[in-house]
């Protein structure tokens, strides 16, 4: 009997070990080794005593700021543009028309398509010798490929900005789709016979009603943009370059003593992701309300 | 306080015609119900009053002045749906004020008239419920409250009695009428229940297949239907074929006396009706009486339910709870003069 109970009373964990396990020892295993390594326990190269110098380095260091400020803002906007085109579409997406099934498949092909492969496919088609530039040349809009303004290792990012674009307004719009058409007419009829016109339909019925899908996704957007480096590595300027990015070359620099610091940066990069999407749901929770 | 006028209305949907040149004249204040089986236009018609759905051709007037140029969020046609549907992202106050926000009226104004509206329809107190905490009932009267307070022109109920139970049918249908009555605002619900028209309405719109077969009060509906179909849909399916010549129907086992006065069919064939509580199973004289068998006996408490055979026609008969009778005994039953309605004649009905 009472080994039967305890049985019942570690079943539970003893179910979730294996997902546990693997959870625990290389998430936070490596997490716990990345905060060590960022204020001074790195043995390998010698170092054992604690110290905070490598925050106090980044955190003085004006390149940083700028870093900073770079990654907010390319994360920011992509989350922002990337909602509203798609909360664009899928009022467009959720009438039933002529084409309307094509069209939704035709916007959800962006979903599997891995970034890097979408970024190439950017260059391809924005950079000076690319496809849109020479079509200019050739419609005679420009004289010569270098007169297409840049957008690819530009300061303002604008081929980075697409490329988040190109994927994230499918995978928000999907969601906020889904909501939409289970959601159905009705509420906004209601509204309309009770004298709502088609900004307050939208404001006070609808958008209430696909806020917390419009949070969710974009929340995960956002973590996912700023904490991402390959974009930003391939279609980015060298300098000012973004957090990850920073982070990753002192990463990988040969000299191990710029990896606390490259672990500084991570969890710095960790802590003001944190406080941004805390800030970013209560505002959105404020804007939702009614 | 609105009078409603629709006129030569009709509604397409690619080949079918789901409302077929309606015309009705609604007065200021009243309570009429669409009353049909499902699929017969009624809906359709609520929603081109409310503009959600624009008419195919015909018109719509508010105060003889036509509405279809107005779009529906001007035209103070509000609705309340079969499922209550209560903005679910906000309380009961935000629910019922939602009009008047609309309206962009200052929101001191606003908390006073819900807090008025709440006690109208005997919910005091709810103004920070949210919809998911209320039970069906509740949420009906929300509803009501959301509608009334923005002082509409035509108040539209589709099925407002639905999705309830017996008991809270009963008790709503107490509050719209009196709400209504108090508030004096012109209103229209839709219902396919004849008992729901017959309780709740001033007049009924009777509709089948888009077609409107009866516009009158409830009363009418039971002693003058104005066709076997409408007969049949109140529950009234005593029929046989005869011919009437002045104020006798020839009838196969013998000539009725009827009420010359009271009928509207002229000479000829027609088909004769009593309603099943008018047929009296014990004569009180020797006029008008007819053969017939029983075919079965229910007791229904109040009254006994009598299945007969009148020449080859099934009726029914309602006599007293303890009335004695025997399944197969022939009887001789009475069609009182003053109960006898005559309908046009219907093809495919046959005496035996």
């Amino acid at each position: 009997m009472n080994r039967l109970k305890l049985f019942e009373k570690l079943r539970v964990p003893m179910m979730l070990f294996p997902a546990l396990a693997i959870v625990v020892l290389l998430f936070g295993g490596g997490m716990i080794s990345g905060i060590g390594q960022s204020v001074g326990y790195f043995p390998v190269i010698g170092l054992q005593d604690f110290t905070l110098d490598y925050y106090r380095d980044i955190l003085t260091d004006s390149g940083f700021i700028e870093s900073l400020w770079l990654t907010f803002r390319l994360a920011f906007l992509s989350t922002l543009m990337s909602s509203v085109i798609a909360v664009l579409f899928a009022l467009v997406l959720r009438h039933a028309f002529r084409g309307s099934q094509f069209l939704t498949f035709l916007y959800q092909i962006p979903i599997p398509i891995p970034h890097l492969v979408v970024a190439t496919g950017i260059v391809l088609l924005v950079s000076q010798s690319g496809l849109l530039s020479r079509g200019a040349v050739t419609l005679g809009l420009t004289s010569t490929p270098r007169d297409f303004p840049v957008m690819v290792f530009d300061r303002p990012g604008i081929a980075i900005q697409l490329t988040y674009l190109w994927k994230e307004v499918p995978f928000i719009g999907i969601v906020v789709l889904a909501v939409l058409k289970s959601v159905g007419p009705q509420y906004e009829e209601i509204a309309q016979t009770l004298g709502a016109n088609r900004w307050q339909r939208f404001r006070f019925v609808l958008l209430p009603l696909i806020m917390p899908g419009i949070l969710s996704t974009s929340i995960i957007v956002f973590a996912f943009v700023f904490a991402n480096y390959e974009i930003p590595l391939l279609l980015g300027v060298r300098y000012p370059t973004t957090l990850p990015v920073m982070a990753f070359r002192n990463y990988q620099d040969p000299d191990l003593a710029l990896r606390p610091q490259a672990m500084a940066i991570s969890v710095i990069l960790a802590i003001v992701a944190i406080l941004l999407l805390v800030a970013y749901k209560r505002l959105a929770k404020y804007a939702a309300e009614t | 306080m609105t009078h409603v006028l629709i006129k030569d209305l009709t509604r397409r949907f690619d080949s079918v015609i789901a409302v077929n040149n309606l015309n009705l004249e609604i007065e200021s204040g009243e309570m009429v119900a669409f009353l049909g089986p499902s699929g017969c236009g009624k809906t359709t018609t609520l929603r081109m009053i409310t503009g959600l759905l624009l008419p195919t051709s015909g018109d719509v007037l508010f105060d003889s002045k036509s509405v279809l140029t107005i779009p529906t969020e001007k035209r103070g046609a509000v609705m309340v749906f079969q499922k209550h549907l209560l903005f679910p992202t906000m309380n009961v106050a935000k629910n019922i004020g939602f009009g008047l926000r609309m309206a962009k009226m200052p929101q001191k104004e606003i908390d006073r008239r819900v807090s008025e509206m709440l006690e109208l329809v005997r919910l005091p107190g709810f103004e920070t419920r949210r919809p998911h905490e209320l039970s069906g009932g509740q949420q009906q009267r929300i509803a009501l409250a959301r509608a009334l307070i923005v002082r509409p022109n035509v108040l539209l109920l589709d099925e407002p009695l639905a999705n309830l139970d017996a008991n809270l049918r009963l008790e709503m249908r107490e509050l719209i009428r009196t709400i209504q009555n108090e508030l004096n605002t012109t209103a229209i619900f839709v219902t396919h229940d004849q008992e729901e028209a017959v309780m709740l309405a001033d007049r009924i719109a009777l509709m089948f297949n888009g077609v409107l077969q009866q516009f009158d009060t409830p009363q009418a509906f039971y002693e003058r239907p104005n066709s076997a179909q409408v007969a049949r849909f109140f529950r009234n399916d005593n029929m046989i074929l005869g011919t009437r010549r002045g104020s006798v129907v020839e009838t196969p086992s013998g000539n009725l006396e009827i009420d010359a006065g009271r009928v509207d069919q002229s000479d000829g064939p027609v088909m004769v009706t009593v309603r099943p509580e008018d047929v009296a199973l014990v004569p009180s004289d020797n006029t008008n009486l007819v053969q017939a068998k029983v075919l079965t006996q229910v007791y229904m408490g109040t009254h006994k339910q009598v299945q007969l055979d009148v020449m080859g026609h099934t009726w029914l008969a309602h006599g007293p709870a303890d009335f004695e009778i025997e399944v197969g005994q022939t009887l001789p039953i009475q069609l009182p003069k003053t109960h006898i309605w005559l309908l046009p004649s219907e093809n495919g009905l046959q005496n035996v």
